[in-house]
């Protein structure tokens, strides 16, 4: 990059270096909304973040596919809330929701797979001889007896909400399964979910021909088996994975009941509207009234008109929300669900139906609402960091380096402005948000930055200790000097990239922020710095000793020289 | 980096390196001209002793004490808030009663984080869901009136977070991956660029930064963080930028070392290192310096957190990776290529010839310093090297004819190296 010794033209570089500069802030100021700031990421303005875990039955990586369904899914469902400048994306096998400001609460709720299905009730017996669920929670009450069954209940309805609150069905179970292990989560997860769904979907629990007087009594025996070991406790392994085209032995939400169900006969994605609505006389809580597709009608009106007597239930995510009896056949396509909704959660419960269910289920891997007070004071304990950071470094090298430490300074000064430029555009473009990982990114790669010239001058120093003057220690210094910042600045690149492109969250915007500045650090190194000492070097005044504090080894390699010539002379003599 | 100098100060000026300064400088001044002397690699045994002795800590300690984890890693709920209510400063034990009282599940820690007006109140729990969370907030707000961004109370003041244990699991497996991937790559590179024995003793030092890293966290019982598994990673780059730093210089002082008698590998290695001494300790101090100040903002405004974890681990990495990219990695570069028998028979002639000079020093002057960096001279001086073998009509490379090199090396003869 640098012409052979003694060619060196500095102000090229510098020249070029401004065009950039002026380059990027053109871009900056004139493109997009012209606003030079670059887009926070929400633990820095106050926010909510919700990273959602894709869980599928065999423990293998999700489709690319269905998960960019689940996004815009996700993102209807975000829209439908009405915030603003809310955000869904896809990050390795994780959805992340970002919601900026202060109404992301409900984003917390948007995960929920919401796979509703209709299958005919079995058989139903309550569910309140059942053991306590081992929850491992210490405030659950200890509900040995029957009596227990309700406020159970109550702790199981509370924790569906969770479920869909913490945007996961299946999702919280794992946190609150003590026994849990860490990293083979997925493996265990998925093995739970193969031996839950070879118990409780076996496809002998209702047999098909009915006639069938052996495989009627094996039902029966499967069916009382898989009724006993079923324990009702939010924590389901299959929730939300269960096959809709098998049988199904399942719990209600307040697990009050234990159901065994056929096959679905009509699944969720033919309703055509859902909308919540106040609780009508008699009835406890808010309910949400559906009405089905021209498809889902007819399968609906058929459905009613032959089990009239019999009971449908309605499976929301392997639950029974309510599984009421029929009385009369429905042939207009509206129904309604009833299941002790409040409000919020018949709201809720509407909105998904409507919008669609998730091809996957998630986990709420991590729910985060930060205030605008802590995104502040972040967002400035970062910038004192960073200032005090460079301060330090500007310190140190300013007594360190003298004059070649006020080129560290200006340097570094550069490079921060090409920094802040880069980020303004790239959050335009890729919609790249600085959060306080990548924060700390910068501030670590100030060190970096100023490395390259550390190593840059302790060359000059080597070269001057040879006993070479300045001028020519400049030259050849920097033809050394360069070969190590390129390999050390490659290493740490590497380290970046390789952090980035395998890590996930909040490691991603570290990695980039740190690989950045290593490429920008370079760019300032060469087109900046070098050419700015090879000024220094031609000017008398600036590359006294005095200023360029290297008195000590220019002494040195003056003494060096000295011996050289006297040495032999003296032998010789 | 102040702490290295007393240890070094034992060990300087001991060996046969040149020294053309003035014999009495201060180890300051021997540090900052780079002629410091000081015998890294003579004494590597007794580093290896120590740094095997530190790496048997950290492994015990990790086998024995574990990590403290954090939230991310066991899951749970964790609400902070403003320490400043309306009714004055809002204590943790207050909060811990209020969060208690609004939902009958006792908290499972409270503690004020940060200082001065950014001092805020943690509270951890177990996992809550939405009503749950709600709740708590709610009653955390009516009853402790935490006060907002512009000074009046509000509920919006409170954050939170939940998170579940797999997820710090998830982070740690995909930087373990990472580390895996970047160990093969920078290995790959670190062979072309160099050769393989130093990417081998790069990337053993570069193990031994992660082992004590870890080990310190493990001892002194700093919480895991994803944050701190994502800081031990970038350390892996700076460990490694350090190491190549040292290797680049040792690399240049050892060409064309094999035909030549005037220092061994190990001299020039060693020689190498004191020439980047400074270089390592002002990189590392101004590698540390932000890192410093990232961690003590962080904790003085956060309290604890991304910033502050990042920073400790970084830390704890940079300072073994600079110690171990000047005490560990060079000597055992020396070791591993000692095992060449081409540099074992080197180092032979090397002392022969130095046996040699010392029977015939009469005339004080001692061999000058041969500038490897200098294309001509190195050049002058390998022509002149094969000269000597020549003239001794046998070849250069059997211990016995470099044995009898020197001797054959007249005197008086004037060499190219003085019109330099």
């Amino acid at each position: 990059m640098a012409p052979p010794a003694g060619q060196m033209r500095p102000g090229r570089y510098l020249a070029f270096f401004a065009l950039i500069v002026i380059a990027l802030y053109s871009l900056v100021l004139f493109t997009g909304d012209g606003q030079p700031r670059p887009k926070l990421g929400i633990d820095l303005q106050g926010g909510t973040r919700v990273t959602l875990t894709a869980r599928t039955p065999d423990g293998n990586e999700p489709s690319r596919e269905s998960l960019q369904q689940a996004r815009s899914i996700i993102e209807t469902r975000v829209n439908s809330i009405g915030v603003s400048g809310a955000e869904v994306v896809v990050d390795g096998s994780n959805l992340v929701i970002t919601v900026p400001g202060e109404e992301g609460d409900q984003a917390k709720n948007l995960g929920r797979t919401a796979r509703l299905n209709f299958r005919k009730v079995v058989q139903a017996v309550p569910a309140g001889q059942q053991a306590p669920p081992p929850t491992g929670q210490p405030n659950q009450p200890p509900s040995g007896e029957p009596g227990a069954g309700q406020p159970e209940g109550e702790q199981g309805q509370g924790e569906q909400d969770q479920q869909g609150g913490g945007g996961a069905p299946a999702g919280a179970q794992p946190a609150q399964q003590p026994d849990n292990n860490d990293g083979a989560i997925d493996a265990e997860t998925a093995k739970q979910i193969r031996e839950a769904k070879e118990q409780r979907q076996n496809p002998e629990l209702v047999p098909a021909d009915p006639q069938d007087q052996a495989a009627a009594a094996q039902a029966q025996q499967l069916q009382q088996q898989a009724l006993a070991t079923l324990q009702c406790s939010e924590s389901d392994p299959l929730r939300g994975n269960d096959s809709p085209d098998l049988p199904l032995v399942t719990c209600n939400q307040d697990g009050t009941e234990k159901y065994v169900l056929s096959p679905s006969f009509l699944p969720g994605d033919q309703i055509s509207q859902a909308t919540a609505n106040p609780p009508q006389q008699g009835s406890p809580g808010w309910e949400v009234n559906l009405e089905f597709d021209s498809e889902g009608t007819t399968k609906w009106g058929e459905f009613t008109s032959a089990n009239v007597g019999e009971r449908a239930a309605f499976v929301l995510d392997t639950q029974v929300v309510s599984a009421p009896n029929i009385e009369v056949a429905i042939l207009d396509g509206r129904t309604r669900i009833t299941g002790n909704f409040t409000q919020g959660e018949a709201r809720d419960l509407a909105e998904v139906l409507k919008y669609g269910s998730l091809p996957l289920s998630f986990t709420s891997s991590d729910a985060k609402t930060v205030s605008a007070t802590l995104g502040l004071s972040s967002l400035e304990a970062g910038l004192i960091a960073g200032g005090i950071g460079i301060g330090l470094v500007f310190i140190y090298c300013l007594f360190y380096y003298r004059i070649l430490g006020v080129l560290t300074v200006l340097s570094l000064f550069l490079s921060a402005t090409v920094v802040y430029a880069v980020l303004v555009l790239l959050g335009r473009w890729i919609g790249f948000t600085l959060d306080l990982a990548g924060v700390a990114g910068f501030i670590i790669a100030i060190g970096v930055t100023a490395d390259s010239f550390v190593v840059y001058f302790e060359r000059l120093k080597d070269e001057m200790r040879e006993g070479k003057t300045f001028r020519s220690a400049v030259s050849r210094g920097w033809v050394r000097a360069r070969r190590t910042i390129l390999a050390s600045d490659a290493v740490l690149f590497l380290a970046s990239a390789v952090l980035y492109t395998l890590a996930v969250g909040e490691v991603q915007g570290f990695a980039f922020t740190l690989g950045m500045s290593t490429v920008l650090d370079l760019s300032v190194v060469f087109l900046v710095t070098h050419p700015l000492v090879a000024l220094i070097a031609k000017s008398k005044t600036l590359s006294s000793p005095k200023l360029s504090g290297l008195g000590a080894v220019q002494r040195l390699g003056a003494d060096r020289r000295q011996t050289k010539r006297v040495g032999p002379a003296v032998k010789e003599a | 980096m102040a702490v290295e100098e007393p240890e070094k100060t034992g060990e300087s000026g001991k060996n046969g390196q040149p020294e053309p300064g003035p014999a009495k400088d201060s180890v300051l001044q021997r540090l900052y001209t780079g002629t410091g002397a000081f015998d890294i690699v003579g004494a590597r045994k007794r580093w290896y002793a120590v740094f095997a002795v530190l790496i048997a800590v950290c492994i015990g300690s990790i086998g024995i004490k574990g990590f403290s984890l954090g939230i991310d890693f066991v899951g749970g709920t964790q609400i902070e808030m403003p320490a400043q209510g309306t009714g004055g400063e809002i204590t943790p034990d207050e909060a811990k009663e209020v969060f208690s009282g609004a939902l009958g599940i006792p908290a499972t820690e409270a503690q004020q984080v940060g200082i001065g007006d950014a001092a805020a109140v943690q509270i951890r729990s177990q996992t809550l869901n939405t009503a749950e969370l709600d709740q708590a907030k709610r009653a955390l707000f009516e009853q402790l009136q935490p006060l907002g961004v512009n000074g009046q109370p509000t509920v919006d003041a409170i954050s939170d977070s939940a998170v579940s244990s797999s997820w710090g699991g998830e982070i740690s497996e995909k930087a373990l991956i990472a580390l895996g991937v970047f160990l093969v790559l920078v290995t790959v590179f670190l062979a072309l660029y160099f050769e393989r024995r130093m990417a081998i003793a790069a990337v053993v030092a570069l193990l031994h930064d992660v082992v004590i890293t870890a080990g310190v966290y493990s001892l002194i019982g700093f919480e895991v963080t994803p944050a701190t598994v994502i800081g031990l990673l970038t350390i892996l780059g700076f460990s490694l930028y350090d190491t190549v730093v040292v290797f680049d210089k040792v690399k240049e002082n050892t060409r064309g070392l094999l035909g030549l008698t005037r220092r061994t590998y190990g001299e020039a290695a060693n020689l190498a290192l004191n020439q980047t001494l400074m270089r390592s300790i002002n990189t590392s101090v101004i590698a540390l310096l932000p890192v410093l100040g990232l961690m003590v903002v962080g904790y003085i405004l956060l309290g604890s957190g991304t910033l502050q974890d990042l920073a400790l681990v970084q830390l704890t990495g940079m300072l073994a990776g600079v110690l171990s990219s000047v005490l560990l990695a060079t000597p055992l570069l020396v070791d591993l290529t000692m095992r060449d028998p081409k540099f074992k028979d080197q180092a032979q002639r090397v002392a022969a010839r130095r046996a040699n000079l010392a029977r015939k020093a009469a005339a004080g002057r001692t061999e000058d310093d041969l500038d490897t960096t200098d294309d001509e001279a190195l050049s002058a001086e390998l022509r002149k090297e094969k000269a000597y073998a020549a003239a001794a009509s046998v070849p250069a490379r059997t211990p016995k004819a470099s044995q009898k090199a020197p001797s054959a090396a007249p005197k008086g003869k004037p060499t190219g190296k003085r019109k330099r």
